[in-house]
Protein backbone atom coordinates (compact mmCIF):
# COMPACT_ATOMS: atom_id res chain seq x y z
CA UNK A 1 0.00 0.00 0.00
CA UNK A 2 2.99 2.31 0.51
CA UNK A 3 3.30 4.87 -2.29
CA UNK A 4 6.31 4.72 -4.54
CA UNK A 5 7.08 8.41 -4.66
CA UNK A 6 10.26 10.32 -5.25
CA UNK A 7 9.79 12.50 -2.23
CA UNK A 8 13.42 13.57 -2.17
CA UNK A 9 13.06 15.90 -5.13
CA UNK A 10 9.74 17.07 -3.74
CA UNK A 11 11.21 17.86 -0.36
CA UNK A 12 14.21 19.61 -1.87
CA UNK A 13 11.89 21.94 -3.75
CA UNK A 14 9.63 22.67 -0.82
CA UNK A 15 10.29 25.57 1.47
CA UNK A 16 10.94 24.30 4.96
CA UNK A 17 8.67 25.16 7.81
CA UNK A 18 9.27 25.29 11.55
CA UNK A 19 8.21 27.05 14.72
CA UNK A 20 4.70 28.21 15.57
CA UNK A 21 2.25 29.37 12.91
CA UNK A 22 -1.26 30.77 12.87
CA UNK A 23 -4.32 30.06 10.76
CA UNK A 24 -4.88 32.47 7.87
CA UNK A 25 -8.36 34.02 8.11
CA UNK A 26 -9.93 36.65 5.86
CA UNK A 27 -10.38 39.31 8.60
CA UNK A 28 -6.56 39.40 8.94
CA UNK A 29 -5.69 39.67 5.23
CA UNK A 30 -5.05 43.41 5.15
CA UNK A 31 -3.01 43.49 8.34
CA UNK A 32 -0.87 40.50 7.33
CA UNK A 33 -0.17 42.08 3.95
CA UNK A 34 0.72 45.42 5.55
CA UNK A 35 2.79 44.20 8.51
CA UNK A 36 6.30 42.93 8.77
CA UNK A 37 6.56 39.19 9.19
CA UNK A 38 4.81 38.43 12.48
CA UNK A 39 4.53 34.64 12.66
CA UNK A 40 6.70 31.70 11.63
CA UNK A 41 4.23 30.35 9.06
CA UNK A 42 0.62 30.43 7.97
CA UNK A 43 -1.89 27.65 7.53
CA UNK A 44 -4.62 28.16 4.94
CA UNK A 45 -7.76 26.08 4.58
CA UNK A 46 -7.25 24.66 1.09
CA UNK A 47 -10.88 24.89 -0.02
CA UNK A 48 -10.98 28.66 0.58
CA UNK A 49 -8.51 28.97 -2.31
CA UNK A 50 -10.09 26.60 -4.81
CA UNK A 51 -11.28 29.47 -7.04
CA UNK A 52 -9.75 29.97 -10.49
CA UNK A 53 -8.61 33.41 -9.36
CA UNK A 54 -9.84 36.36 -7.35
CA UNK A 55 -8.88 38.16 -4.16
CA UNK A 56 -8.41 35.23 -1.76
CA UNK A 57 -5.98 33.47 -4.06
CA UNK A 58 -4.23 36.78 -4.76
CA UNK A 59 -3.71 37.34 -1.02
CA UNK A 60 -2.43 33.81 -0.45
CA UNK A 61 -0.01 34.16 -3.37
CA UNK A 62 1.31 37.44 -1.95
CA UNK A 63 1.66 36.05 1.57
CA UNK A 64 3.40 33.00 0.14
CA UNK A 65 6.26 35.33 -0.82
CA UNK A 66 6.76 36.16 2.87
CA UNK A 67 5.65 33.09 4.81
CA UNK A 68 5.94 29.33 4.48
CA UNK A 69 2.43 28.03 3.86
CA UNK A 70 0.68 24.88 5.07
CA UNK A 71 -2.41 23.85 3.09
CA UNK A 72 -4.91 22.23 5.42
CA UNK A 73 -7.84 20.53 3.71
CA UNK A 74 -11.25 20.30 5.34
CA UNK A 75 -13.32 18.92 2.48
CA UNK A 76 -11.74 15.86 0.91
CA UNK A 77 -13.32 13.34 3.27
CA UNK A 78 -10.59 10.72 2.83
CA UNK A 79 -12.63 8.10 4.68
CA UNK A 80 -15.89 8.42 2.72
CA UNK A 81 -16.63 4.89 1.49
CA UNK A 82 -18.99 6.24 -1.19
CA UNK A 83 -19.22 9.74 -2.62
CA UNK A 84 -15.46 10.34 -2.47
CA UNK A 85 -14.48 12.94 -5.08
CA UNK A 86 -11.29 12.63 -7.09
CA UNK A 87 -12.31 15.97 -8.66
CA UNK A 88 -11.79 17.56 -5.25
CA UNK A 89 -8.35 15.96 -5.06
CA UNK A 90 -7.55 17.34 -8.54
CA UNK A 91 -8.50 20.86 -7.45
CA UNK A 92 -6.26 20.46 -4.41
CA UNK A 93 -3.44 19.26 -6.69
CA UNK A 94 -3.82 22.40 -8.83
CA UNK A 95 -3.61 24.59 -5.70
CA UNK A 96 -0.56 22.69 -4.46
CA UNK A 97 1.17 23.25 -7.81
CA UNK A 98 0.35 26.94 -7.61
CA UNK A 99 1.30 27.60 -3.98
CA UNK A 100 4.07 25.02 -3.47
CA UNK A 101 3.24 24.73 0.24
CA UNK A 102 5.66 23.43 2.85
CA UNK A 103 3.00 21.09 4.26
CA UNK A 104 -0.24 19.54 3.07
CA UNK A 105 -2.66 17.99 5.53
CA UNK A 106 -6.14 16.49 5.77
CA UNK A 107 -8.25 14.73 8.40
CA UNK A 108 -8.89 11.24 9.62
CA UNK A 109 -12.58 11.48 8.82
CA UNK A 110 -15.29 11.01 6.25
CA UNK A 111 -17.78 13.55 4.90
CA UNK A 112 -19.85 12.24 2.02
CA UNK A 113 -22.21 9.50 0.92
CA UNK A 114 -23.49 8.76 -2.54
CA UNK A 115 -25.20 11.95 -3.79
CA UNK A 116 -24.62 14.12 -0.72
CA UNK A 117 -21.66 15.87 0.88
CA UNK A 118 -22.20 16.68 4.57
CA UNK A 119 -19.37 19.24 4.81
CA UNK A 120 -18.33 18.11 8.27
CA UNK A 121 -15.40 16.17 9.70
CA UNK A 122 -17.26 13.00 10.67
CA UNK A 123 -15.65 10.27 12.77
CA UNK A 124 -14.61 6.93 11.32
CA UNK A 125 -14.98 3.66 13.15
CA UNK A 126 -11.47 2.65 14.21
CA UNK A 127 -11.72 -0.67 12.40
CA UNK A 128 -9.49 -2.70 10.12
CA UNK A 129 -11.89 -1.99 7.22
CA UNK A 130 -11.65 1.76 7.79
CA UNK A 131 -7.86 1.48 8.01
CA UNK A 132 -7.73 -0.37 4.68
CA UNK A 133 -9.83 2.34 3.06
CA UNK A 134 -7.75 5.17 4.57
CA UNK A 135 -4.46 3.57 3.52
CA UNK A 136 -5.65 3.40 -0.09
CA UNK A 137 -6.98 6.94 -0.10
CA UNK A 138 -3.88 8.42 1.52
CA UNK A 139 -1.69 6.57 -0.99
CA UNK A 140 -3.79 7.97 -3.85
CA UNK A 141 -3.58 11.47 -2.36
CA UNK A 142 0.19 11.26 -1.96
CA UNK A 143 0.63 9.87 -5.47
CA UNK A 144 -1.53 12.62 -6.94
CA UNK A 145 0.22 15.40 -5.02
CA UNK A 146 3.62 13.74 -5.35
CA UNK A 147 4.40 14.42 -1.72
CA UNK A 148 3.82 13.24 1.80
CA UNK A 149 0.67 14.45 3.50
CA UNK A 150 -0.17 14.70 7.20
CA UNK A 151 -3.41 13.23 8.55
CA UNK A 152 -5.06 14.81 11.60
CA UNK A 153 -7.09 13.19 14.37
CA UNK A 154 -10.54 14.78 14.72
CA UNK A 155 -12.78 15.51 17.68
CA UNK A 156 -16.09 13.71 17.80
CA UNK A 157 -19.43 13.66 19.59
CA UNK A 158 -19.97 9.94 19.13
CA UNK A 159 -17.84 6.82 19.08
CA UNK A 160 -18.50 3.55 17.31
CA UNK A 161 -19.00 0.27 19.09
CA UNK A 162 -16.53 -2.49 18.28
CA UNK A 163 -13.40 -0.51 17.38
CA UNK A 164 -10.28 -2.53 16.59
CA UNK A 165 -7.88 0.32 17.46
CA UNK A 166 -7.70 3.40 19.60
CA UNK A 167 -6.94 6.65 17.73
CA UNK A 168 -3.19 6.57 18.33
CA UNK A 169 -3.01 2.93 17.23
CA UNK A 170 -5.00 3.68 14.09
CA UNK A 171 -2.88 6.72 13.19
CA UNK A 172 0.38 4.89 13.86
CA UNK A 173 -0.68 2.05 11.60
CA UNK A 174 -1.91 4.42 8.90
CA UNK A 175 1.40 6.31 8.96
CA UNK A 176 3.46 3.10 8.95
CA UNK A 177 1.58 1.58 6.05
CA UNK A 178 0.93 4.62 3.82
CA UNK A 179 4.02 6.68 4.59
CA UNK A 180 1.91 9.67 5.64
CA UNK A 181 2.71 11.79 8.66
CA UNK A 182 0.51 12.50 11.65
CA UNK A 183 -0.92 15.92 12.46
CA UNK A 184 -1.59 15.61 16.16
CA UNK A 185 -4.42 17.86 17.32
CA UNK A 186 -3.91 18.01 21.07
CA UNK A 187 -7.13 19.91 21.66
CA UNK A 188 -9.09 17.24 19.78
CA UNK A 189 -7.58 14.55 21.99
CA UNK A 190 -8.67 16.51 25.04
CA UNK A 191 -12.17 17.13 23.66
CA UNK A 192 -12.50 13.40 23.02
CA UNK A 193 -11.35 12.69 26.55
CA UNK A 194 -14.15 14.86 27.88
CA UNK A 195 -16.69 13.50 25.40
CA UNK A 196 -15.81 9.80 25.56
CA UNK A 197 -13.41 9.30 28.42
CA UNK A 198 -10.52 8.42 26.10
CA UNK A 199 -7.36 9.29 28.07
CA UNK A 200 -5.63 12.04 26.03
CA UNK A 201 -2.30 11.70 27.83
CA UNK A 202 -2.27 7.97 27.15
CA UNK A 203 -2.96 8.67 23.47
CA UNK A 204 0.01 11.05 23.33
CA UNK A 205 2.19 8.47 25.07
CA UNK A 206 1.12 5.85 22.52
CA UNK A 207 1.67 7.91 19.37
CA UNK A 208 4.75 7.03 17.30
CA UNK A 209 6.79 10.25 17.59
CA UNK A 210 8.76 9.66 14.39
CA UNK A 211 5.55 10.06 12.37
CA UNK A 212 4.27 13.25 13.98
CA UNK A 213 4.93 16.23 11.68
CA UNK A 214 2.75 18.95 13.14
CA UNK A 215 0.67 19.81 16.20
CA UNK A 216 -2.59 21.76 16.26
CA UNK A 217 -3.75 23.81 19.24
CA UNK A 218 -7.12 25.51 19.64
CA UNK A 219 -9.80 26.45 22.12
CA UNK A 220 -12.97 24.49 22.78
CA UNK A 221 -16.41 25.12 24.22
CA UNK A 222 -17.83 23.12 27.12
CA UNK A 223 -21.61 22.65 26.88
CA UNK A 224 -24.00 20.48 28.85
CA UNK A 225 -24.42 18.02 26.02
CA UNK A 226 -20.83 17.73 24.83
CA UNK A 227 -17.54 19.56 24.46
CA UNK A 228 -17.40 21.31 21.12
CA UNK A 229 -14.20 21.84 19.23
CA UNK A 230 -15.24 25.32 18.08
CA UNK A 231 -11.81 26.97 17.66
CA UNK A 232 -13.19 30.14 19.16
CA UNK A 233 -11.21 30.69 22.38
CA UNK A 234 -7.78 30.62 23.98
CA UNK A 235 -6.06 27.28 24.49
CA UNK A 236 -6.97 25.96 27.93
CA UNK A 237 -4.46 25.09 30.67
CA UNK A 238 -5.29 21.40 30.37
CA UNK A 239 -4.48 21.49 26.65
CA UNK A 240 -1.24 23.40 27.27
CA UNK A 241 -0.22 20.64 29.68
CA UNK A 242 -0.94 18.05 27.00
CA UNK A 243 1.06 20.13 24.52
CA UNK A 244 4.05 20.07 26.86
CA UNK A 245 3.66 16.31 27.07
CA UNK A 246 3.48 16.05 23.27
CA UNK A 247 6.59 18.14 22.60
CA UNK A 248 8.47 16.27 25.31
CA UNK A 249 7.73 13.13 23.30
CA UNK A 250 7.86 14.37 19.71
CA UNK A 251 10.22 17.36 19.90
CA UNK A 252 9.40 20.96 19.04
CA UNK A 253 7.69 20.21 15.79
CA UNK A 254 5.74 22.82 13.79
CA UNK A 255 2.74 23.95 15.84
CA UNK A 256 -0.37 25.83 14.76
CA UNK A 257 -2.75 28.09 16.65
CA UNK A 258 -6.22 27.63 15.10
CA UNK A 259 -9.01 30.15 15.55
CA UNK A 260 -12.10 29.97 13.32
CA UNK A 261 -15.07 31.21 15.35
CA UNK A 262 -15.31 34.84 16.55
CA UNK A 263 -11.89 35.52 15.04
CA UNK A 264 -10.09 37.99 17.34
CA UNK A 265 -7.47 40.63 16.55
CA UNK A 266 -4.36 39.28 14.86
CA UNK A 267 -2.28 40.17 17.92
CA UNK A 268 -4.30 37.74 20.07
CA UNK A 269 -3.26 34.90 17.76
CA UNK A 270 0.33 36.09 17.77
CA UNK A 271 0.26 36.22 21.57
CA UNK A 272 -1.14 32.69 21.70
CA UNK A 273 1.59 31.54 19.31
CA UNK A 274 4.11 33.13 21.69
CA UNK A 275 2.83 30.93 24.51
CA UNK A 276 3.53 27.86 22.41
CA UNK A 277 6.99 29.22 21.56
CA UNK A 278 7.76 29.73 25.26
CA UNK A 279 6.88 26.12 25.96
CA UNK A 280 9.13 24.98 23.14
CA UNK A 281 11.98 27.16 24.41
CA UNK A 282 11.53 25.82 27.92
CA UNK A 283 11.81 22.25 26.76
CA UNK A 284 15.39 21.20 27.36
CA UNK A 285 17.49 20.31 24.31
CA UNK A 286 14.78 21.69 22.09
CA UNK A 287 15.53 20.42 18.62
CA UNK A 288 13.45 22.49 16.26
CA UNK A 289 12.66 19.95 13.61
CA UNK A 290 11.61 21.30 10.28
CA UNK A 291 8.80 19.46 8.58
CA UNK B 1 -22.37 -7.29 14.16
CA UNK B 2 -20.17 -5.68 11.56
CA UNK B 3 -22.04 -3.34 9.22
CA UNK B 4 -20.11 -2.56 6.01
CA UNK B 5 -18.55 0.92 6.11
CA UNK B 6 -20.57 2.32 3.20
CA UNK B 7 -23.82 1.17 4.81
CA UNK B 8 -22.76 2.54 8.20
CA UNK B 9 -21.95 5.94 6.68
CA UNK B 10 -25.22 5.98 4.72
CA UNK B 11 -27.15 5.37 7.96
CA UNK B 12 -25.11 8.02 9.77
CA UNK B 13 -25.69 10.54 6.96
CA UNK B 14 -29.43 9.86 6.97
CA UNK B 15 -29.50 10.69 10.68
CA UNK B 16 -27.81 14.04 10.01
CA UNK B 17 -30.30 15.14 7.36
CA UNK B 18 -33.50 13.94 9.01
CA UNK B 19 -34.01 13.33 12.75
CA UNK B 20 -36.68 10.71 12.08
CA UNK B 21 -34.02 8.54 10.42
CA UNK B 22 -31.62 8.74 13.39
CA UNK B 23 -32.50 5.48 15.12
CA UNK B 24 -31.03 3.21 12.41
CA UNK B 25 -27.41 4.11 13.14
CA UNK B 26 -27.73 4.13 16.95
CA UNK B 27 -26.91 0.41 17.53
CA UNK B 28 -23.55 0.92 15.78
CA UNK B 29 -22.55 3.66 18.22
CA UNK B 30 -21.11 3.35 21.71
CA UNK B 31 -22.97 4.68 24.74
CA UNK B 32 -26.54 5.01 25.95
CA UNK B 33 -29.13 5.48 23.20
CA UNK B 34 -30.55 8.75 24.56
CA UNK B 35 -27.12 10.35 24.75
CA UNK B 36 -26.14 9.07 21.31
CA UNK B 37 -29.31 10.59 19.84
CA UNK B 38 -28.55 13.93 21.51
CA UNK B 39 -25.02 13.84 20.15
CA UNK B 40 -26.26 13.01 16.64
CA UNK B 41 -28.49 16.07 16.92
CA UNK B 42 -25.32 18.15 17.44
CA UNK B 43 -23.97 16.86 14.12
CA UNK B 44 -27.34 17.55 12.50
CA UNK B 45 -27.07 21.12 13.77
CA UNK B 46 -23.53 21.39 12.34
CA UNK B 47 -24.73 20.27 8.93
CA UNK B 48 -27.55 22.80 8.72
CA UNK B 49 -25.28 25.50 10.19
CA UNK B 50 -22.80 24.81 7.38
CA UNK B 51 -25.59 25.20 4.79
CA UNK B 52 -26.71 28.45 6.38
CA UNK B 53 -23.20 29.86 6.68
CA UNK B 54 -22.35 29.05 3.07
CA UNK B 55 -25.61 30.51 1.76
CA UNK B 56 -25.32 33.60 3.98
CA UNK B 57 -21.85 34.17 2.55
CA UNK B 58 -23.08 34.00 -1.04
CA UNK B 59 -26.50 35.60 -0.53
CA UNK B 60 -26.20 38.49 1.99
CA UNK B 61 -28.87 40.59 0.24
CA UNK B 62 -31.43 37.76 0.14
CA UNK B 63 -30.72 37.26 3.83
CA UNK B 64 -31.20 40.95 4.60
CA UNK B 65 -34.47 40.95 2.63
CA UNK B 66 -36.05 37.98 4.43
CA UNK B 67 -34.43 38.33 7.87
CA UNK B 68 -32.08 35.92 9.68
CA UNK B 69 -34.74 33.62 11.07
CA UNK B 70 -36.55 33.06 7.80
CA UNK B 71 -33.21 32.67 6.04
CA UNK B 72 -32.27 29.82 8.43
CA UNK B 73 -35.41 27.96 7.48
CA UNK B 74 -34.84 28.66 3.81
CA UNK B 75 -31.28 27.30 4.10
CA UNK B 76 -32.51 24.09 5.78
CA UNK B 77 -35.18 23.56 3.14
CA UNK B 78 -32.67 24.19 0.36
CA UNK B 79 -30.03 21.90 1.89
CA UNK B 80 -32.50 19.02 2.09
CA UNK B 81 -33.81 19.57 -1.44
CA UNK B 82 -30.45 20.24 -3.11
CA UNK B 83 -27.69 18.28 -1.37
CA UNK B 84 -24.25 19.78 -1.26
CA UNK B 85 -22.21 17.93 -3.88
CA UNK B 86 -18.78 19.35 -3.11
CA UNK B 87 -16.39 19.44 -0.17
CA UNK B 88 -15.89 23.06 -1.19
CA UNK B 89 -18.77 24.94 0.44
CA UNK B 90 -18.20 27.94 -1.82
CA UNK B 91 -19.89 25.83 -4.51
CA UNK B 92 -22.98 25.23 -2.38
CA UNK B 93 -26.01 27.25 -3.40
CA UNK B 94 -25.75 27.22 -7.19
CA UNK B 95 -29.48 26.43 -7.52
CA UNK B 96 -30.74 28.72 -4.76
CA UNK B 97 -32.43 31.17 -7.17
CA UNK B 98 -34.27 28.36 -8.91
CA UNK B 99 -35.27 26.91 -5.53
CA UNK B 100 -36.59 30.26 -4.29
CA UNK B 101 -38.65 30.67 -7.49
CA UNK B 102 -40.40 27.39 -6.75
CA UNK B 103 -40.69 27.78 -2.96
CA UNK B 104 -44.24 28.46 -1.78
CA UNK B 105 -43.25 30.52 1.27
CA UNK B 106 -41.42 33.17 -0.79
CA UNK B 107 -44.21 33.74 -3.32
CA UNK B 108 -45.00 37.10 -1.74
CA UNK B 109 -41.49 38.26 -2.69
CA UNK B 110 -41.53 37.69 -6.47
CA UNK B 111 -38.20 39.52 -7.00
CA UNK B 112 -36.29 37.36 -4.49
CA UNK B 113 -35.27 34.70 -7.03
CA UNK B 114 -33.75 37.30 -9.36
CA UNK B 115 -31.89 38.93 -6.46
CA UNK B 116 -30.48 35.48 -5.65
CA UNK B 117 -29.49 34.92 -9.29
CA UNK B 118 -27.64 38.24 -9.28
CA UNK B 119 -25.88 37.38 -6.01
CA UNK B 120 -24.71 34.04 -7.42
CA UNK B 121 -23.16 35.92 -10.38
CA UNK B 122 -21.44 38.23 -7.89
CA UNK B 123 -20.23 35.21 -5.90
CA UNK B 124 -18.88 33.50 -9.04
CA UNK B 125 -17.20 36.75 -10.13
CA UNK B 126 -15.30 36.83 -6.84
CA UNK B 127 -13.57 33.53 -7.76
CA UNK B 128 -13.11 34.14 -11.50
CA UNK B 129 -9.62 34.11 -13.03
CA UNK B 130 -7.51 37.26 -13.15
CA UNK B 131 -6.71 38.07 -16.79
CA UNK B 132 -5.07 41.41 -17.57
CA UNK B 133 -7.84 43.82 -18.53
CA UNK B 134 -7.57 46.06 -21.59
CA UNK B 135 -6.41 49.58 -20.86
CA UNK B 136 -7.35 52.89 -22.42
CA UNK B 137 -3.79 53.06 -23.75
CA UNK B 138 -4.23 49.80 -25.62
CA UNK B 139 -7.34 51.15 -27.35
CA UNK B 140 -5.79 54.58 -27.96
CA UNK B 141 -2.84 52.92 -29.69
CA UNK B 142 -5.09 51.30 -32.29
CA UNK B 143 -5.10 53.11 -35.68
CA UNK B 144 -8.63 54.52 -36.24
CA UNK B 145 -9.29 52.27 -39.24
CA UNK B 146 -8.45 49.18 -37.14
CA UNK B 147 -10.60 50.07 -34.16
CA UNK B 148 -13.85 48.99 -35.77
CA UNK B 149 -12.33 45.69 -36.85
CA UNK B 150 -10.91 44.91 -33.40
CA UNK B 151 -12.26 41.93 -31.47
CA UNK B 152 -12.04 41.53 -27.72
CA UNK B 153 -13.25 39.08 -25.10
CA UNK B 154 -15.17 39.58 -21.88
CA UNK B 155 -13.53 39.31 -18.47
CA UNK B 156 -14.58 35.96 -16.94
CA UNK B 157 -16.08 37.81 -13.96
CA UNK B 158 -18.43 39.76 -16.25
CA UNK B 159 -22.08 38.66 -16.20
CA UNK B 160 -25.50 40.23 -16.52
CA UNK B 161 -29.08 39.71 -15.53
CA UNK B 162 -32.20 41.13 -17.17
CA UNK B 163 -35.03 41.18 -14.65
CA UNK B 164 -38.62 42.46 -14.57
CA UNK B 165 -37.71 43.79 -11.12
CA UNK B 166 -35.23 46.51 -10.05
CA UNK B 167 -32.61 43.94 -8.95
CA UNK B 168 -29.55 46.14 -9.43
CA UNK B 169 -31.05 48.90 -7.27
CA UNK B 170 -32.09 46.41 -4.60
CA UNK B 171 -28.55 44.97 -4.53
CA UNK B 172 -26.92 48.41 -4.48
CA UNK B 173 -29.17 49.67 -1.68
CA UNK B 174 -27.96 46.81 0.53
CA UNK B 175 -24.24 47.51 0.20
CA UNK B 176 -22.26 49.11 3.02
CA UNK B 177 -22.15 52.87 2.50
CA UNK B 178 -24.91 52.54 -0.10
CA UNK B 179 -25.70 55.71 -2.00
CA UNK B 180 -28.70 54.13 -3.69
CA UNK B 181 -32.04 54.03 -1.85
CA UNK B 182 -34.30 51.00 -1.98
CA UNK B 183 -36.58 51.36 -5.02
CA UNK B 184 -40.06 52.64 -4.10
CA UNK B 185 -41.68 50.23 -6.54
CA UNK B 186 -40.80 46.73 -7.69
CA UNK B 187 -42.76 47.17 -10.92
CA UNK B 188 -39.80 48.39 -12.89
CA UNK B 189 -37.41 46.11 -14.76
CA UNK B 190 -33.63 46.53 -14.65
CA UNK B 191 -30.57 45.07 -16.26
CA UNK B 192 -27.72 44.42 -13.84
CA UNK B 193 -24.13 44.19 -15.04
CA UNK B 194 -21.58 42.38 -12.83
CA UNK B 195 -17.99 43.52 -13.18
CA UNK B 196 -14.78 43.06 -11.20
CA UNK B 197 -12.33 45.93 -11.59
CA UNK B 198 -9.26 44.66 -9.71
CA UNK B 199 -10.60 42.53 -6.82
CA UNK B 200 -13.90 44.00 -5.69
CA UNK B 201 -17.02 42.85 -7.49
CA UNK B 202 -19.41 45.64 -8.47
CA UNK B 203 -22.94 45.70 -9.84
CA UNK B 204 -23.81 48.38 -12.40
CA UNK B 205 -27.12 49.43 -13.82
CA UNK B 206 -27.03 48.55 -17.50
CA UNK B 207 -29.22 49.20 -20.55
CA UNK B 208 -30.68 47.19 -23.41
CA UNK B 209 -28.18 48.76 -25.82
CA UNK B 210 -25.16 47.98 -23.67
CA UNK B 211 -26.38 44.45 -23.07
CA UNK B 212 -26.91 43.76 -26.79
CA UNK B 213 -23.45 45.15 -27.51
CA UNK B 214 -21.77 43.02 -24.83
CA UNK B 215 -23.64 39.92 -25.99
CA UNK B 216 -22.27 40.41 -29.54
CA UNK B 217 -18.81 41.10 -28.16
CA UNK B 218 -18.93 37.85 -26.20
CA UNK B 219 -19.76 36.01 -29.42
CA UNK B 220 -16.48 37.25 -30.89
CA UNK B 221 -17.88 39.98 -33.15
CA UNK B 222 -15.75 42.97 -34.16
CA UNK B 223 -16.49 46.40 -32.66
CA UNK B 224 -18.45 47.53 -35.71
CA UNK B 225 -20.92 44.68 -35.22
CA UNK B 226 -20.93 45.36 -31.48
CA UNK B 227 -21.91 49.00 -32.05
CA UNK B 228 -24.58 47.97 -34.59
CA UNK B 229 -26.09 45.49 -32.13
CA UNK B 230 -26.15 48.18 -29.43
CA UNK B 231 -27.88 50.70 -31.70
CA UNK B 232 -30.40 48.15 -32.95
CA UNK B 233 -31.43 47.40 -29.37
CA UNK B 234 -31.45 51.05 -28.31
CA UNK B 235 -31.18 54.01 -30.69
CA UNK B 236 -29.74 56.05 -27.80
CA UNK B 237 -26.83 53.64 -27.24
CA UNK B 238 -23.68 55.76 -26.88
CA UNK B 239 -20.73 53.56 -27.74
CA UNK B 240 -17.87 55.90 -26.68
CA UNK B 241 -19.41 56.26 -23.23
CA UNK B 242 -19.95 52.49 -22.97
CA UNK B 243 -16.38 51.78 -24.09
CA UNK B 244 -14.92 54.07 -21.43
CA UNK B 245 -17.02 52.36 -18.77
CA UNK B 246 -15.96 48.90 -19.98
CA UNK B 247 -12.31 49.91 -19.82
CA UNK B 248 -12.68 51.48 -16.37
CA UNK B 249 -14.45 48.39 -15.02
CA UNK B 250 -12.14 45.77 -16.55
CA UNK B 251 -14.91 44.32 -18.74
CA UNK B 252 -12.67 43.76 -21.76
CA UNK B 253 -9.68 41.45 -22.11
CA UNK B 254 -7.60 40.31 -25.07
CA UNK B 255 -9.35 37.61 -27.10
CA UNK B 256 -7.98 34.07 -27.18
CA UNK B 257 -4.88 33.94 -29.42
CA UNK B 258 -6.53 32.15 -32.37
CA UNK B 259 -9.29 34.78 -32.61
CA UNK B 260 -7.00 37.78 -32.30
CA UNK B 261 -6.48 38.59 -35.97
Amino acid sequence: MKSVIDWDSQNAAANRLGGVGIGLRAPHYRELLARERCTDWLEAHSENYFGDGGYDLHVLTRLRERYPISLHGVGLGLGSAAGYSTGHLQRLAALVRRIEPALVSEHLCWGAVDGRVLNDLLPLPMTRAALELMCGRVAEMQDTLQRQVLVENVSSYVRFAGDDYDEAGFLNELARRSGCGILLDVNNLYVNQLNHGADAAAQIDAIAPEHVGEIHLAGHLVTELAVIDHHGARVTEAVWALYERAIARCGCIPTLIEWDTDVPQLDVLIDEAGRAQQRCAARSNCDVRAA
Amino acid sequence: MSVPLDRLQADFAAALVDSSAASTVVPALAGKDARVLDRLALYRGNVSAAWEKALANAYPVVRALVGDEFFSGLARAYGRAHPSVSGDLNRFGARFAEFIDGFEHTRTLPYLGDVAALEWSVHAAHYATDPVALTRERIAALPPDELLMARFALHPACAWLRSPFPVASIWLAHQPQATVALPDTIDRGEIALVVRPLWRVEVLLSSAGELAALARLREGADLEAVITAGLQADAEFAFPKALVRWLDCAVLVEPPAEAAS
